[in-house]
C-alpha cells in the first residue's frame, strides 16, 4: 500500500484508536510564556508532574521587550508572566532558554537552530505557527492551553486524521521572488480556508530548489490558509541543516540513513487533494486587506470591491470593511501606498537568509525620513550570526533600529506595537484588524519588500532594485 | 437551552479581533472577557446580557492558537456559537477546555437565523428550534470524540 509522508509519520505516532480518534504519540513539546501558566496551574491543581520534562522545551519569546535586555522589564504583567515560565520549569524540571541566554529567540527559530526538530517527528507547541516545523519533515501543529496541560502530562494528543493536500510548485524562481511571495501567492489562489481540514505538502522543483529557511517560511503561513500543518520531505539540506547543532542526536547519521529510506510519500501515493502551482510569472506580492489572501501584485493596484468579490455577497462586505479599515481607496497603484512603519522579524521571516538579503537593499542607503524601521532578528543565534557579517552596522547606518529577538511587533504584546492608523510594511504573518496594535495597518511583504519600502517611505517594485541580479 | 443570539454574518472573524494580542498577560478569566470582542462590537459586553449564542460565517476563530479567544466569549456569557465553519484549534480549544460549544451550521440555516433571534438549541439532539421564527434546523452530529468531550465537560473529564 502506498502512504504519504504524512500518513507515514501518524502512523507511526498512534498509541491507540477510538472510532475516528487516534491517541497520538509527541516527540517534542515547545512551550512559551504566554500559553503555558495555566496548563502549569492545572498540573499543580490536580497533582500531576510532567512526563517528559526532557521532551519539553521552554523560551520566552512573545512577551520580551526587545530593547536593552539588561535593564529590569518596565511592564509589569509582562515581567510576572516571563518569571511564572521560569519557575515553572524550575519547578517541573524543565530546560528553558530565558530573557538572558544566548539560546533565546522565537521558539520555530530556534527549534531548528538548536537540531531539536528533527524529521519525522511529532512537535506541538501552544502557538499556531508550529506549523514551521514542518519544513524538516516533522509533523507540527499548534494546539491550546488545555491541549498543552495534556501533553505536559501525557506527553500524548487525541487528534483525527487530516485530509492530504498536495501543492506541487513549480516554475523558474526569480531571485526578487521570495518564499514569502510565493506563500502569499498560494493563500490569495487558494484562501484562508483553502487548507482547512488537511495537512499540506509542498513538492515540486521550486520546494527542491529552496534553501531550508525559505522552506520555513513556507510551511510557516501554511495555518494563514487554514490547514492543520504543512509538511516537506526532508533532503540532503535538511540533513546537513541539522548536523552538528547542539542538540543533535549522537546517533545522527542512523537516523539519516532510516529517515532517506521511509520519509517521503510513496511514487502514486494518493491525496486527497492536490494543485499545481506556476510562479515564474509572479511578482512581489504585497497584502491589501485585513486577512492573509487579501493580496495584490506589487505592479497592480488595491482592487474594486465588486472585481474582487466575484459577486459573493460575503466577500464583497469583506473586501468593503477591509478597506475602510486600512484606509485605502480602490484602484489605488500598490507603490503609491505610503508607509509609517517597517517591521522585520517574527518566525515567518527573521532568520539570517531574510537579513542578509534585506541588507543588500539596504546597503549605503538611508531609511526614509518618514518611517520608523526597526529589525528584530528571530533568536540571539540570528543576532551574533548577523553582526559577525556586520549586517547590524549596515542596517543601523541605514537609521534601522536593531533589537533584541523575540516575536515583538508581529502581534504587538511587548512595547513594539503600531498606533491607531500607523501603516506598516511587515514581514510577519497576519494583517487582522487591530494585530500589530489597536488601529495599525498592515501590510504582509517579503523582508526585501519591506526592506525597499523602508528606503522609499512606499512600496517599491523591488525587482527595479535588483536588476543587475537577474 | 434557551437564548437570544448576536448574529456577526462574517467570514474569518479572527483571534484578535476576538481578544487583541495585548490583552494575553491578563490571567483572570473576568478580566479577560472584558475586552472581548472590543474591536469589532463594542456593544458585545451589553448584549451578552441577553444572548449567550452567536452565529457568524466561515472560518470563525482564524488565526492564533490561543485559548484565551474562547475562555473570553465564555467568561462573556457566550454558550453556543453557531458558524458555518471554524478554524480548527479554536474548534478543538472551545471544546477541550469546555469553555463554548462550536456546532456547524449549512448555508440554508445560516440564512435564516437573524440577529436577536430567539432560539432553542438542543445539543444532545443535533436541533435548533428558532422560537423567533418558528421554523427548526438540524445540525451536523459531533463527531464521537468530541461528543463524549462536550459531553463529559472537557477533556480532563474524560473516561475513554
Amino acid at each position: 500500500m502506498t502512504q504519504t509522508l504524512y500518513e507515514k509519520i501518524w502512523d507511526s505516532h498512534i498509541i491507540t484508536k477510538q472510532n475516528k480518534s487516534s491517541l497520538l504519540y509527541v516527540d517534542r513539546h515547545f512551550i512559551h510564556e504566554v500559553t503555558s501558566p495555566q496548563a502549569f496551574d492545572g498540573l499543580r491543581l490536580n497533582r500531576r508532574h510532567v512526563r517528559r520534562p526532557d521532551l519539553t522545551i521552554a523560551t520566552v519569546d512573545h512577551n520580551v521587550p526587545t530593547v536593552d535586555r539588561s535593564l529590569p522589564i518596565l511592564d509589569q504583567t509582562s515581567k510576572i508572566q516571563i518569571n511564572t515560565l521560569e519557575n515553572n520549569c524550575r519547578e517541573f524540571g524543565i530546560t528553558i532558554f530565558g530573557m538572558q541566554s544566548e539560546y533565546q529567540g522565537i521558539v520555530h527559530v530556534i527549534g531548528p537552530q538548536l537540531g531539536i526538530t528533527l524529521p519525522g517527528t511529532t512537535i506541538v507547541c501552544g502557538d499556531s505557527h508550529t506549523s514551521t516545523h514542518g519544513a524538516f519533515g516533522a509533523l507540527a501543529f499548534g494546539i491550546g492551553t488545555s491541549d498543552v496541560e495534556h501533553v505536559l502530562a501525557t506527553q500524548t494528543i487525541w487528534t483525527q486524521k487530516s485530509k492530504s493536500f498536495k501543492i506541487i510548485i513549480n516554475g523558474k524562481q526569480n531571485s526578487a521572488i521570495t518564499a514569502k511571495d510565493i506563500i502569499l501567492f498560494i493563500i490569495r489562489t487558494i484562501g484562508t480556508s483553502g487548507g482547512t481540514g488537511t495537512v499540506i505538502e509542498y513538492t515540486g522543483d521550486v520546494v527542491k530548489n529552496f534553501s531550508m529557511e525559505q522552506r520555513m517560511t513556507i510551511c510557516n503561513m501554511s495555518i494563514e490558509a487554514g490547514a492543520r500543518a504543512g509538511l516537506i520531505a526532508p533532503d540532503e539540506k535538511t540533513f546537513d541543516y541539522l548536523r552538528n547543532k547542539k542538540y543533535t542526536p549522537a546517533n545522527y547519521e542512523s537516523l539519516v540513513d532510516l529517515w532517506k529510506l521511509n520519509l517521503h510519500s510513496d511514487k502514486n501515493a494518493t491525496f486527497d487533494k492536490e494543485i499545481n502551482i506556476n510562479i515564474s510569472r509572479i511578482t512581489p506580492q504585497v497584502s491589501w486587506g485585513t486577512n492573509p489572501s487579501m493580496v495584490s501584485d506589487v505592479t497592480s493596484i488595491i482592487p474594486y470591491p465588486k472585481q474582487y468579490s466575484k459577486n459573493d455577497p460575503n466577500k464583497l462586505e469583506e473586501a468593503k470593511n477591509a478597506l475602510k479599515y486600512m484606509g485605502l481607496k480602490p484602484g489605488t497603484p500598490i507603490t503609491d501606498i505610503s508607509i509609517d512603519r517597517v517591521f522585520i522579524g517574527s518566525c515567518t521571516n527573521a532568520r539570517l537568509e531574510d537579513l542578509i538579503d534585506a541588507a543588500k537593499i539596504v546597503e549605503g542607503n538611508k531609511v526614509s525620513s518618514h518611517v520608523k524601521a526597526i529589525i528584530v532578528p528571530g533568536s540571539q543565534m540570528v543576532k551574533k550570526q548577523a553582526e559577525n557579517l556586520g549586517l547590524h552596522k549596515i542596517f543601523k547606518r541605514a537609521n534601522f533600529e536593531w533589537r533584541e529577538s523575540g516575536c515583538s511587533m508581529c502581534l504587538g504584546m511587548n512595547d513594539d506595537f503600531l498606533l491607531p492608523g500607523e501603516r506598516c510594511a511587515s514581514t510577519s504573518n497576519r494583517n487582522f484588524e487591530g494585530r500589530q496594535g489597536t488601529g495599525g495597518r498592515t501590510h504582509l511583504v517579503s523582508p526585501i519588500m519591506a526592506a525597499a519600502a523602508a528606503l522609499y517611505g512606499h512600496f517599491v517594485d523591488v525587482r527595479e532594485l535588483m536588476s543587475n541580479d537577474n | 437551552m434557551i437564548s437570544k443570539v448576536i448574529a456577526y454574518k462574517k467570514n474569518n472573524i479572527d483571534t484578535d479581533t476576538i481578544i487583541p494580542g495585548k490583552y494575553l498577560k491578563i490571567h483572570e478569566y473576568d478580566e479577560l472577557a472584558k475586552h472581548a470582542m472590543e474591536g469589532l462590537d463594542s456593544s458585545f459586553r451589553i448584549r451578552t446580557k441577553d444572548c449567550s449564542f452567536i452565529i457568524a460565517g466561515n472560518n470563525f476563530g482564524c488565526g492564533s492558537s490561543r485559548e484565551h479567544a474562547p475562555i473570553a466569549l465564555s467568561y462573556s456569557g457566550i454558550k453556543i456559537i453557531l458558524a458555518l465553519s471554524f478554524a480548527r484549534i479554536f474548534y478543538r480549544n472551545a471544546i477541550d477546555g469546555a469553555f463554548i460549544i462550536p456546532i456547524e451550521i449549512d448555508q440554508n440555516t445560516y440564512n435564516s437565523i437573524n440577529d436577536n433571534d430567539e432560539l432553542d438549541i438542543d445539543v444532545q439532539n443535533n436541533k435548533i428550534a428558532n422560537l423567533t421564527t418558528s421554523r427548526t434546523y438540524i445540525t451536523k452530529p459531533f463527531p464521537n470524540l468530541v461528543k463524549k468531550i462536550i459531553d463529559a465537560g472537557g477533556i480532563f473529564k474524560l473516561d475513554v
